[in-house]
C-alpha cells in the first residue's frame, strides 16, 4: 500500500490507554511517546494525527483521517457520519441524568406542576435526544464547563453529565436519576476509507478487538478523576 | 454598499460557480448525458420545487422547505428519485412498462451550519424502472462504470454489496427486534448493531459470521456461505450470478464485492453499489435496487438506478489531471480595417465552425485561445503572416 494509513488519536483522557492498545495491535508508537508538540507524526506505514477528541469524528467523516480512536460519548454528541468498527472497552464512563439528592422529589413535583424542567449540560444533543425519547419536556441550558454546579446555584433543576466513578456527583450532592448510555473507546473509520483500505482497517479492528477481549488495558478505569 | 441587504454574500452552502468550473461542469454534463443516451436513457426534468410531503428518500430534516403565498409547505427538490417515482406513477400507470430515465440537475439538501457542506449541488443519474434481475443490475452498474470512464476517471473502484445479506441474519430475530440492528448498521454503528443482535437472540455462530461478512471485501464470497442463514445465502447467490455479467459489461476489473457496504438509506432492497476514489472521503456515486419505493406512489415496481455527486466526480477527475478536451480553441479577433470588415471576417469564420470573439477577452474560463487580427473582410494576420479566412480555418483544424 503506497499511502500511510491516517489514524486520528485523541489527546487527553484516552491517550495512555490508546498507546497501549496500538502497541498490542502491533503498531509502532515510539514516535508518539516522544513526539514533542508535533500533531502529525509519521511512524512506518501509519500517519498519526493528534486531535482534540471532539474533533475526531469530523476528521474521519470528511476523510482527513482514514480511521480514528474516540470515545462513544463523543460520537453520541456528534452526528458525524462515520463507521464504528470495534469496541476497545477502555475509557469506560456513563452519560447520566443527575439531580440534587435532597430535592429529587421536589423537582419531580415541579415537573408535574410546571410541565417543564431545566437541564444544564455540556452535551446538549445527547440530553435533548434522551428527553425527547422519554417524552419529557425540558429546556436545555448548554454550558462549556462543569454542569455539576448548575443546580446548586439555581441555574437548572437537573444536569446531564458524563461520569466515570460518580465521585464528583457525590461531592456536589447530586444523585443519579437515570443512566442514558455506557460509553467506551471505539475504533471508527471513514466510509470510503473502509471500502478502499479494507484489509488494513479491518485487520486493525480485529486486532484491537481481540486485545480488548483478552482484558485489554490493565488500568481500564483510568478516567477516575471525574 | 451599506444599503445592500447582507452585502454581497450568498447564503451558506450556496456559491457562485465561476466560468472555469462551470465550463468543466458543462463538459461533464455532455459526457454523462451522452453516455446515458447511448444506453437508451432519455432525459427527465422534474421541477425544482415539489410539495414538502413527498420526500421519500431522505430524513425530513435534510429537506429545504418554505411556505408559498397559498400557505402550502413546499420543498426544494432534495433528490430526483422521488420526483421520478411521482412522474412514473402519474404518467406511466401500466405496471409492466420498462422506462430508462436520466437526469443532470441541481439538488438541495439542508446541512447543519459550520460543516463546510454545500446545500446545492449537481446530481446526475439514471433510473431503470420495471426491469428486474441480474441483467438490469448489471446494466446500471456497467453504465455507471462506462460513464465515469468516459469522464476520464481512472482510479474508481465499484463496491458492490447486497442489503439482503445483513437482512438474512436479522430475519433470525423476532420481527420487532430487527430494526434495532438494521438501523444501527445503516447509521454505521457496526459495534452497536452486533451487540443488539446478540442481545436479541442471534446465536454466537451467526453473529460471528455476520461480523466476518461485514469485514469481507474481495472477489471471492464463497467463504461467507458456511454459517450464513438461507436469506443471506440467496443474496450471495445473486452476487455470484451478477459477477460474470459485470465482467461482460466491461466493469469486472473495477468491482469489489463488499458486504460491509450498507447504504445509509433504508429503501434499498437488493444489490447496492458505490464508487470510491482513493483521496476523497466521500463516495463519487451510489445506487442500487429499490423495488419497494415506487409503491408509495402506486403499485410496486422493480427499479434500480444511481446518482453521481457531480462535484465529487469533478474534484476526482481534476485531481487526476483531467481537462476539457472536446472544445476547439477560441479565436480572439483583433479588429482591423473598419468595423464592417471585422464583422464580416468574424461571420465567415463562425460560418466555418470556428468560435470567434471580437476584441478583448478577460475571462477565457480555461479554454485555449489563439489571436488573429483582421486585415480586411477576407484576410487576417495570424502567427505573423497574412492568411485568408479559409487558410486560418484550415490551420486551426490541424
Amino acid at each position: 500500500m503506497s499511502r500511510p494509513l491516517r489514524l486520528a488519536l485523541p489527546q487527553g483522557a484516552l491517550w495512555e490507554e490508546t498507546l497501549v492498545a496500538l502497541e498490542a495491535a502491533g503498531l509502532a508508537t515510539g514516535a508518539l511517546r516522544d513526539g514533542g508538540r508535533r500533531l502529525v507524526i509519521e511512524a512506518g506505514a501509519v500517519r498519526y494525527i493528534l486531535a482534540r477528541p471532539s474533533d475526531i469524528p469530523t476528521y474521519v467523516a470528511h476523510g482527513a483521517a482514514d480511521a480514528g480512536i474516540v470515545g462513544k460519548d463523543v460520537l453520541l454528541e456528534s452526528d458525524a457520519d462515520v463507521l464504528e468498527l470495534a469496541d476497545l472497552r477502555y475509557g469506560r464512563c456513563r452519560f447520566v441524568v443527575a439531580a440534587p439528592a435532597d430535592t429529587l422529589d421536589r423537582s419531580l413535583d415541579e415537573y408535574r406542576h410546571l410541565g417543564s424542567l431545566e437541564v444544564a449540560t455540556k452535551y446538549p444533543r445527547v440530553a435533548a435526544e434522551h428527553f425527547q425519547r422519554r417524552g419529557i419536556q425540558v429546556e436545555i441550558i448548554k454550558l462549556g464547563g462543569s454542569a455539576e454546579v448548575a443546580p446548586q446555584v439555581g441555574l437548572a433543576d437537573w444536569i446531564v453529565d458524563l461520569v466515570a466513578t460518580g465521585r464528583t456527583l457525590a461531592e456536589n450532592r447530586l444523585a443519579v436519576v437515570e443512566e442514558i448510555a455506557t460509553c467506551t473507546a471505539r475504533l471508527v473509520a471513514n466510509r470510503v476509507a473502509y471500502a478502499r483500505d479494507r484489509e488494513r482497517i479491518a485487520t486493525l479492528a480485529r486486532k484491537l478487538e481481540d486485545w480488548a477481549g483478552r482484558g485489554g488495558s490493565a488500568s481500564s478505569d483510568a478516567r477516575s478523576s471525574r | 454598499m451599506a444599503d445592500v441587504p447582507h452585502g454581497l454574500a450568498v447564503p451558506r452552502g450556496f456559491r457562485d460557480i465561476l466560468p472555469t468550473e462551470a465550463r468543466e461542469l458543462h463538459a461533464i454534463e455532455r459526457l454523462l448525458m451522452g453516455t446515458f443516451a447511448s444506453y437508451g436513457y432519455v432525459p427527465l426534468e422534474p421541477p425544482a420545487v415539489e410539495f414538502a410531503t413527498g420526500a421519500l428518500t431522505l430524513d425530513e430534516r435534510r429537506v429545504l422547505r418554505f411556505l408559498d403565498r397559498d400557505g402550502r409547505l413546499l420543498a426544494l427538490r432534495p433528490d430526483v428519485t422521488t420526483a421520478v417515482a411521482r412522474v412514473v406513477a402519474q404518467r406511466y400507470g401500466r405496471s409492466d412498462a420498462t422506462l430508462r430515465l436520466s437526469y443532470f440537475t441541481p439538488v438541495f439538501r439542508e446541512e447543519p451550519s459550520m460543516r463546510g457542506s454545500e446545500r446545492e449541488y449537481d446530481q446526475a443519474g439514471v433510473e431503470l424502472i420495471g426491469a428486474k434481475g441480474a441483467l438490469a443490475d448489471a446494466e446500471v452498474i456497467g453504465l455507471l462504470g462506462d460513464a465515469l470512464a468516459r469522464c476520464g476517471l481512472r482510479s474508481a473502484e465499484i463496491d458492490v454489496g447486497h442489503v439482503g445479506y445483513v437482512a438474512g441474519f436479522l430475519e433470525e430475530l423476532a420481527p420487532e427486534r430487527r430494526e434495532a440492528s438494521a438501523g444501527r448498521i445503516r447509521d454505521g454503528d457496526l459495534v452497536g448493531a452486533l451487540v443488539a443482535a446478540r442481545e436479541h437472540g442471534l446465536p454466537d455462530r451467526r453473529a460471528g459470521a455476520l461480523e466476518a461478512g461485514l469485514r469481507h471485501r474481495g472477489s471471492d464470497l464463497s467463504a461467507l456461505r458456511a454459517d450464513a442463514p438461507a436469506g443471506s445465502v440467496r443474496a450471495l447467490d445473486e452476487l455470484a450470478a451478477l459477477a460474470p455479467l459485470l465482467e461482460a459489461a466491461g466493469v469486472g476489473g473495477a468491482v469489489r464485492y463488499d458486504l460491509g457496504f450498507v447504504p445509509a438509506l433504508a429503501y434499498y432492497s437488493g444489490v447496492v453499489f458505490q464508487v470510491t476514489v482513493p483521496d476523497l472521503g466521500f463516495a463519487v456515486a451510489a445506487g442500487g435496487r429499490y423495488d419497494g419505493l415506487l409503491g408509495r406512489f402506486g403499485g410496486d415496481r422493480a427499479a434500480t438506478g444511481f446518482g453521481i455527486a457531480v462535484p465529487h466526480l469533478h474534484q476526482a477527475i481534476v485531481a487526476e489531471g483531467w481537462a476539457v478536451t472536446d472544445e476547439a480553441p477560441l479565436v480572439i479577433l483583433g479588429p482591423g480595417g473598419d468595423d464592417i470588415a471585422t464583422l464580416r471576417a468574424a461571420t465567415a469564420l463562425r460560418g466555418a465552425g470556428v468560435a470567434v470573439a471580437i476584441g478583448e477577452v478577460a475571462e477565457t474560463a480555461g479554454r485555449p485561445t489563439v489571436r488573429a487580427k483582421v486585415v480586411d473582410e477576407r484576410h487576417v494576420e495570424f502567427e505573423g503572416s497574412r492568411r485568408t479566412v479559409d487558410e486560418l480555418v484550415a490551420a486551426l483544424r490541424r
